[in-house]
């Protein structure tokens, strides 16, 4: 062989592990096939271009780009939303993922590697076009957590540093009430066992049994008879005065004293 | 001023140091200087060139190949053994591994190795010319020796160590992923998932730019020192070891500067 062609073969084989680098990084992928989506945050906590993409878990594509968008709009409710993370996502993963899936950012991993987790969807709903938009959930701020919770202690502290007498005379208070009520409920499980106690709830209940049998009797057919009956009297009688009673009284010949 | 007023007057022996080096730095300058100005000007003589590149890539190819593979294991093993040792867990090893290939080991092993392969050779071929007065008779016969024989040379050495330091870089890589798949039991598919984290197709750009720079170094020292030999066959080995010697620390010293400013660009 020519000198030639060996240097040439030589250049021509690291050409070509160029390329197979490319591929092994991702960089050129000719034989994949996946499908792109645009997912729109307001803060995506850290994510990076070449980040994972997982749906339940299993790896299925990376980020493959973030922009800032100042002027976006989501169509459907008019929000803004100002960062958009283009995703691919493998062919094989499409199906799962439906209108009604959840784009969160995840931590993993011993070095705390963020990755944009797919919840599945549900069956009935449709599934997404390549290159759709479409509104990710807001990973939650754990710094704005933390310095929200320290101001929260720093105020707690403050508080108690400012009434101590009165916190602790509340305290003592407490103190005493739950003492008491722990004597009253002592007293009460001792009551419970005395045998008069006994007697009286026995009584008690009797009566409340008469009581029960008597106001059966005023609801029965016969009372509510005696009842129309007397409504009826009272209504006839009710135009009468007295010297109408008197001349009534008279005419019948009774004389009545008490009259 | 002799050695022994040298030794008497330790300012002198400064002074003297001093003009020396100077000297010295200045010769290498202008060589450098009349090389690139030769480079630019003038064609390059094509079969003497890929004479060279055949000399440097494919004459080197397997000992670098053998020794990268080594290399390679000796980093992933190395790896796992310190990341077991500080966080009981290595499965970041692979990625990080290989970032090292990339960003070091690759190309700083390659240069290395061709130093002490072409290097010494160029130093030795120019040095005996030199002794044999070929260079002049070079120069009697109104040919430029810079044109005819340090372009050559520095034309095949940079494309070769850039060719020499892709290859490498891939050898290394699949010599990682073989010792990951025997030894430390991560399947191919993790290692490439786990390299993927960390390795970028910028870091082979890197590889390769830092290889051209050490490629184009190694025969601008080889060949000074070949130019400026002593008489006599102890003249010849004396530039040898110089230029192997000073060509290392020029590519440890270019290595740092290099990986310094692409640290930039992370």
């Amino acid at each position: 062989m020519k000198v030639e062609t060996k240097v040439g073969l030589l250049s021509v084989v690291a050409v070509v592990l160029i390329f197979v680098f490319a591929y092994l990084v991702g960089l050129v992928s000719p034989f994949s096939d996946s499908y792109d989506l645009n997912v729109m945050y307001n803060y995506a906590g850290g994510i990076e271009q070449g980040s994972p993409v997982r749906v339940m878990g299993i790896k299925v594509g990376k980020v493959k780009s973030i922009t800032f968008v100042p002027d976006f709009k989501m169509s459907g409710n008019g929000e803004e939303v100002k960062l958009q993370v283009k995703i691919s996502v493998e062919k094989r993963a499409w199906p799962s993922i439906r209108q009604d899936s959840r784009f969160f950012i995840n931590l993993a991993g011993v070095i705390g590697e963020k990755f944009l987790e797919i919840s599945p969807g549900s069956l009935d709903q449709a599934e997404f076009k390549n290159g759709d938009t479409l509104r990710g959930e807001d990973p939650p701020r754990i710094d704005q957590l933390i310095s929200q919770s320290y101001g929260l202690a720093g105020k707690m502290i403050e508080l108690v540093n400012k009434n101590e007498g009165s916190v602790s005379s509340m305290i003592s208070q407490l103190d005493k009430l739950v003492t008491n009520f722990n004597k009253t409920l002592v007293l009460l499980e001792k009551t419970s066992k005395n045998k008069e106690m006994g007697r009286l709830v026995d009584n008690f209940i009797k009566v409340s049994d008469d009581l029960v049998y008597l106001t059966a009797g005023l609801r029965s057919k016969k009372a509510e008879e005696s009842y129309d009956l007397i409504h009826k009297l009272l209504f006839r009688l009710e135009p009468l005065d007295g010297p109408a009673i008197r001349k009534f009284l008279q005419q019948e010949g009774i004389k009545a004293k008490i009259l | 001023m002799t050695t022994k007023q040298l030794i008497q007057n330790p300012f002198a022996f400064i002074g003297v140091l001093l003009i020396h080096t100077c000297r010295d730095a200045r010769a290498f300058l202008t060589l450098v200087v009349q090389t690139l100005f030769q480079l630019v000007t003038h064609l390059p003589r094509k079969k003497e060139t890929i004479q060279q590149l055949y000399f440097v890539a494919n004459g080197s190819l397997w000992t670098i190949i053998f020794c990268v593979c080594f290399a390679a294991v000796v980093t992933m093993l190395e790896s796992s053994f310190h990341m077991k040792l500080v966080i009981q867990n290595d499965s970041m090893v692979p990625g990080f591994a290989s970032l090292l290939i990339l960003r070091e080991l690759g190309a700083i092993v390659t240069a290395l190795l061709l130093t002490s392969r072409i290097g010494a050779g160029m130093a030795a071929e120019i040095g005996s010319m030199k002794v044999t007065e070929q260079i002049d008779a070079l120069k009697m016969l109104g040919i430029n020796p810079i044109r005819f024989l340090i372009v050559p040379r520095l034309i095949a050495s940079t494309i070769g160590c850039v060719l020499l330091s892709i290859i490498a870089n891939l050898v290394c890589i699949f010599a990682a992923m073989i010792v990951a798949d025997q030894f430390l039991g991560y399947s191919n598919g993790m290692f490439l998932t786990a390299m993927r984290r960390f390795v970028d197709f910028q870091d082979i750009i890197f590889a390769s730019i830092k290889a051209f720079c050490f490629g184009f170094v190694i025969p601008l020292v080889s060949c000074y020192f070949g130019f400026n030999c002593r008489t006599g066959a102890d003249g010849v080995g004396r530039a040898t070891t110089q230029s192997v010697v000073f060509a290392s620390v020029a590519i440890i010293v270019l290595d740092f500067v290099l990986s310094y400013t692409f640290s930039y660009f992370y």
